[in-house]
């Protein structure tokens, strides 16, 4: 790519090193958005706007959602065949006896395109025509951590820029007093494993494209709130002030930053409002409350679903959600009833939603874990499954992405993805290809080297995920 | 200030013009980034066999690539222009094609007969002689030739010096990170004489403050955080490592010794508590404490952890590069690499220690305050004193036994437990057969008052070499191939070697080649350093690029004031105090950053870093309480922000009283969840190495000065103070105000703007003059280095 055009948005010492053309930019550059003429990673057409990203964090099982293995079951309870197990890398089950665990629910095909749907997920199984279901994902990391940290950045090691990131970096945003890269998270399931701000961090790049979390309880952005006993005319005549003082002063110490200060506190104050609206759910008709199950206020998973409706609505470019609660180790019967409780009807809500608006065409959606789990048997308290990465599956909806479809296959029990392997940077090439970036083109400048969310290696768009 | 950067862009772009092509600032960053990948270091990448990194390959008769002096000959010149596109280079798949600039430049440094140079960094810095310059002012200091030279061949002015208000505010900030006092300010601007000036510099050379301003930067170099970083982000034990690097740069400690003393100062011969508490340094990574992990697989992440944190720290160089592959740009192979890591083998560093808090990652060792260890010293005098000498060896054997008991006692389930009760009573008539009861009870207290004074020391992580594990090379760095060679400790290959003996070279051998500038690379490093201490000063470096002094790092500006810099950091013994008062006195540090047309400056204006953009409202306001040193402390925080940490699952506690008023380096720095002020001024994670912190200023910066109740908490204090001391008017009050957080009176339209904040005609409360505090603090000014 061109880096003089991109010069511009990287950072100051970019500017300063880099050339010419990106003079007085700084205070021209939009908040939240960057505006670069039309940069040479980017294709003619764009599929997709947006894109809402539903992370099931912990790993949901993949042979107890989409991946029917019926060899699994008559398998039941034997050792696991070495010939699958020997030289992988293992988890929690290292050193322990490996036997195969039979799939814990039934499956059934659903609708035109006949996909295979378990029965934890009956939202789901409705919606088998609204997505293209990926049985083929591989990822490199087996502890949650760093295979969070690869699924965001397409790197374990810390410090890169996430997919929400690179995407604002990449398109900018639309969302007029709106952070472009939304973060929201909700609880429920078994043990949450921690979820790190790494996860949605800037990385690099500047740090107006890091995802911002909206908090479903207390300030739903921090200190967005005016201090007690401030009414919002007092806290306007006080931006008014700070704003008059500084563009006085800018006069004669003419630092092109203050500008941009400057209009980083107007619109500080408009999102004192902005944002507190737009996280009341309260307005929303009961019917669309009912569809999503969302009670307003709750920090649920639904509610959250709900949100990013909303913000998808505003012009919002990356949504990210995460609900914490899939590392079924022990109980997995249990608690993937009480995970899929949780999402599976919020989820089919959300893309029904969209649909009805019209806006699932432009908008991506992703469903998926960090990793899958283990056709082996794990028994911290009731049956579980342990980490799995060498098979498991993801669904894609709209944006540009086929219907009704199923992509790629494990071999007989579930364990190793052996056709139409999508590693998780093809997953990264194919999304970015859908907002219109050629992943090969959108690179970034950083200690030297040219970084890109798809690696150093060859990753693919999957371009039979594309209608 | 736009059009001093044109003017700073002119000057970086238009060194073309200038007609000769010098190779390493012209040539080979266009060989590295756009032909290195497929034809430089890197054997497996490497396309035709042709390597473009080394001349008499590039030069060579077979390939002709280069044919000097003659372009039309020379097939890299007809490749570049190619019309065919399997034949044209770079090929276009790869998306980086020449500029025609970078053609022309190609071709004329071909047909000037293509003359061949050693990377800039990989050469002793030289003693150039002082260039000669017009403006006969600027020849008192030494470095302002070297600066001036530049600007005077481009027919432009040197900024003239910064006002004396300016200057006190800039030492101030530049030296220790908090505002001057008023006093302070006004006594400099009555007499801004070289005298008063370089007194100033002493005295704030001098201050404890000094320590941390340069603790604060050297922090986000060694990546320095009080949590482990990786999925449960547990805290663990290392405060006294940020003490003691405050402690040596105050003490000015040199920095071959600061070096020697954080890689291997539990190496040392004699090596003090001191030295050890250094050597956290290498405890500092990121660990893991998830269950499952793969003991192996973390092995290999500490070590390339490791690797790219010491070679980014003190080499300017990205070895990290060449963890799975040779490097592409730089001569580091992966051997290189792996041999590096392995100075660390030693340290046994792994795994999984449980979830508590804090986290348990042995080796630690205790550290007391002097009260404390005096203490324990006059307690450890008594107890040696409490009993009759001739008993002593039999007391022993029974504490010995008792001390047994009590742990097995401890350890035993239910029903076991009474077997280690009685064999305790058992002890009891054997004390009584030595001595008096009285004697016992005494004893016995001294060692319990003992044992409570111990319990308060805190905690740190040390290094302690244990039997090296053997370090091999991971082939495309996957920690589960164990084809690779084993190797030994040693630096990269073509920075030379290190005479062993026949010994294993250790960690202490590798800190005294970093720095050692006769027999290791000391005088590279004194450049990656110097330039450092520059960009704090200037605000950019010499050379752009702070981390990457590789060749695909931004070659630098002014590359013999650089080199001069280097040798006068050697010449000092790397005295940073010296040094660093050295740069100060001269006329370049002295520049106003507010050049007019015509005129270029050195100095950058910037906003304050996170952590001094809290001091600084602390201070104005009042609150600031200045001790140095000590555990970190919790300031307030939004409710909830650690809700997505889990094992265990943490509320944060904020604490209370004096440690609210402590300064931003203190803040516990929890890796995941930086705490959102720090967060919201750049402040990074310290998950990596950061050299240089970007200045965004983005709204969620704006509603913390507005809305953290830290913040509000300060304008607070401040609106009172004003009220109690800024005099009895409006105006004297407004002036009060400005003073304290700009060091200057307001004008008239200020005074103005600030007293319609007051709501009521005659305001007296604090309550009355909270917003005028308030939108003081808020001010880009207040917090702004010019």
């Amino acid at each position: 790519m061109n880096p003089s055009l991109l010069a511009n948005a990287i950072n100051r010492r970019a500017f300063l090193a880099g050339s010419g053309l990106c003079l007085g930019s700084a205070a021209l550059n939009s908040l939240f958005a960057r505006d670069v003429a039309k940069p040479n990673f980017l294709l003619p057409k764009a599929k997709a706007k947006r894109v809402i990203f539903l992370c099931m964090a912990g790993g949901p099982s993949h042979l107890e959602t989409f991946d029917y293995k019926p060899k699994l079951d008559e398998l039941h309870g034997q050792p696991m065949p070495e010939s699958f197990t020997k030289g992988q890398p293992i988890a929690q089950l290292q050193g322990k006896e490996l036997k195969v665990q039979g799939h814990l629910t039934k499956f059934k095909k659903y609708g035109q395109g006949e996909q295979y749907v378990s029965d934890y997920l009956p939202w789901t199984a409705k919606m088998a025509d609204d997505i293209s279901i990926v049985r083929s994902m591989v990822t490199e990391q087996i502890n949650h951590d760093p295979a969070h940290t690869f699924m965001n950045t397409g790197t374990a090691i810390s410090g890169r820029p996430s997919m929400g990131a690179w995407v604002n970096y990449g398109l900018g945003s639309e969302a007029e007093d709106l952070p472009g890269f939304v973060v929201m998270t909700s609880v429920g399931g078994r043990n949450p494993q921690p979820i790190a701000s790494r996860q949605w961090s800037a990385g690099f790049l500047p740090s107006k494209f890091q995802g911002v979390e909206f908090n479903s309880t207390g300030d739903p952005v921090h200190y967005v709130r005016n201090p007690k006993g401030v009414s919002a005319s007092h806290q306007k005549k006080l931006v008014d002030a700070i704003t008059a003082l500084d563009r006085h002063r800018n006069q004669a110490i003419n630092d092109p930053e203050t500008d941009t200060r400057i209009a980083a506190y107007e619109m500080a104050f408009k999102m004192q409002s902005s944002v507190p609206d737009l996280m009341d759910t309260s307005g929303e008709p009961q019917h669309i409350l009912d569809m999503y199950g969302a009670v307003p206020g709750d920090g649920s998973y639904a509610s959250n679903c709900l949100l990013a409706r909303k913000l998808a609505e505003k012009g919002v470019r990356f949504i990210h959600l995460y609900h914490r609660g899939w590392d079924h180790h022990g109980g997995l019967e249990k608690y993937m009833g009480q995970c899929c409780q949780l999402t599976d009807k919020p989820t089919w809500a959300l893309i029904q939603d969209l649909k009805q608006r019209g806006m699932l065409d432009d908008t991506l959606v992703v469903w998926g874990g960090e990793f899958g789990r283990t056709p082996m048997y794990q028994g911290k308290g009731e049956i579980g499954r342990d980490h799995h990465i060498k098979g498991f599956s993801m669904w894609m909806a709209g944006g540009g992405t086929k219907r009704g479809f199923g992509y790629g296959e494990t071999d007989e029990l579930g364990y190793h993805a052996i056709k139409d392997k999508v590693h998780v940077h093809d997953m990264h090439a194919t999304m970015l290809h859908l907002l219109g970036i050629k992943h090969e083109f959108f690179t970034v400048k950083h200690q030297g080297l040219d970084w890109k969310l798809t690696g150093v290696d060859h990753s693919h768009v999957i371009k039979d995920l594309i209608a | 200030m736009y059009l001093t950067r044109f003017l700073w862009i002119f000057l970086c772009s238009t060194k073309f013009v200038l007609g000769e092509i010098d190779f390493n600032r012209d040539i080979r960053p266009i060989l590295s980034d756009k032909c290195f990948s497929c034809h430089g270091p890197d054997e497996h990448g490497r396309k035709a066999d042709l390597r473009l990194d080394i001349e008499s390959e590039a030069k060579s008769d077979d390939l002709m690539a280069i044919i000097a002096g003659n372009p039309d000959e020379s097939e890299m010149i007809y490749r570049i222009h190619s019309d065919d596109e399997d034949e044209l280079m770079p090929p276009p798949e790869i998306g980086k094609p020449l500029t025609k600039k970078e053609k022309q430049i190609l071709e004329q440094w071909i047909k000037e007969g293509a003359v061949w140079a050693d990377h800039w960094a990989y050469v002793p810095p030289v003693d150039h002689p002082t260039p000669e310059i017009k403006d006969m002012q600027w020849q008192t200091h030494w470095i302002d030739p070297f600066a001036l030279s530049d600007i005077e061949k481009r027919n432009f002015r040197p900024a003239k010096e910064a006002d004396p208000v300016t200057l006190v505010r800039r030492l101030h900030f530049d030296l220790t990170g908090l505002p001057p006092a008023p006093e302070v300010v006004q006594s400099f601007a009555s007499d801004p004489s070289d005298k008063s000036y370089s007194r100033l510099i002493e005295d704030l050379l001098d201050s404890p403050h000094f320590g941390e301003r340069l603790a604060t930067y050297w922090l986000d170099l060694v990546r320095y955080a009080d949590t482990v970083g990786y999925h449960g982000d547990q805290p663990h034990n290392i405060s006294p490592y940020r003490d003691w690097v405050i402690q040596a740069f105050n003490n000015n400690m040199p920095f071959d010794q600061f070096t020697r003393e954080q890689l291997a100062g539990d190496l040392l011969p004699g090596s003090t508590t001191q030295q050890k508490v250094a050597s956290g340094y290498n405890r500092l990574l990121q660990t893991t404490h998830e269950g499952g992990l793969q003991l192996k697989e973390y092995d290999a992440i500490y070590a390339a952890d490791r690797v790219r944190n010491v070679s980014e720290v003190w080499m300017g160089a990205t070895v990290g590069c060449a963890q799975c592959h040779d490097h592409k740009y730089d001569p580091y192979t992966i051997k290189d690499h792996y041999a590096l890591a392995s100075f660390f083998a030693d340290l046994g560093d792994r795994g999984f220690n449980g979830n508590s808090l804090p986290t348990k990652r042995p080796p630690e060792i205790q550290i007391f305050t002097p009260e404390q260890q005096a203490k324990i010293d006059q307690l450890t005098e008594e107890i040696a004193q409490a009993l009759p000498q001739e008993i002593i060896p039999q007391w022993n054997a029974l504490e010995n036994n008792h001390t047994e008991f009590s742990s097995q006692l401890r350890k035993a389930r239910n029903n076991r437990k009474d077997r280690w009760k009685k064999k305790l009573a058992e002890l009891e008539p054997k004390y009584l057969e030595l001595t008096d009861q009285a004697t016992i009870d005494r004893y016995r207290a001294l060692v319990g008052k003992k044992k409570k004074v111990e319990n308060q020391g805190i905690w740190t992580m040390v290094s302690r070499a244990v039997k090296p594990r053997t370090m091999r090379v991971l082939p495309r760095g996957n920690w589960m191939d164990e084809s690779g060679p084993v190797v030994l400790p040693s630096v990269p290959e073509f920075l030379g070697s290190i005479q062993t003996d026949n010994k294993l070279l250790t960690r202490l051998d590798l800190a005294n080649w970093l720095t050692d500038t006769e027999k290791g690379i000391g005088l590279f490093n004194a450049r990656v350093l110097a330039n450092r201490i520059w960009y704090l000063l200037f605000g950019r470096g010499l050379a752009p690029d702070l981390t990457d002094f590789g060749g695909q790092g931004t070659p630098p500006n002014h590359p013999e004031l650089l080199d001069r810099l280097a040798l006068s950091l050697v010449k000092k013994n790397w005295d940073l105090k010296a040094f660093i008062g050295d740069i100060l006195l001269s006329k370049t540090y002295r520049q106003s950053t507010l050049p007019p047309a015509g005129e270029f400056s050195f100095q950058v204006a910037r906003r304050l870093p996170a952590e001094f953009v809290r001091d600084n409202t602390l201070a104005i306001s009042g609150l600031l309480v200045p001790t140095i040193g000590g555990p970190s402390v919790k300031p307030l925080q939004p409710a909830g922000y650690y809700r997505h940490l889990n094992f265990p699952q943490r509320t944060y506690e904020a604490d209370k009283g004096e440690a609210l008023g402590r300064r931003g380096l203190y803040v516990h720095w929890q890796r995941q969840f930086l705490h959102p002020m720090l967060k919201a001024f750049d402040a990074p994670s310290r998950e990596e190495c950061s050299a240089e912190r970007p200045q965004s200023n983005t709204p969620l910066a704006a509603l913390v000065l507005l809305n953290d109740p830290t913040f509000l908490e300060a304008a607070k204090f401040f609106a009172k103070k004003i009220t109690s001391e800024g005099g009895s008017s409006v105006e004297e009050r407004l002036s009060y105000a400005f003073q304290h957080a700009v060091s200057r009176p307001p004008d008239t339209f200020e005074q103005k703007t600030l007293a319609a904040l007051l709501e009521i005609k005659e305001p007296t409360t604090e309550t009355d003059w909270t917003p005028v505090a308030r939108a003081v603090l808020n001010l880009a000014e207040t917090n702004l280095r010019r």
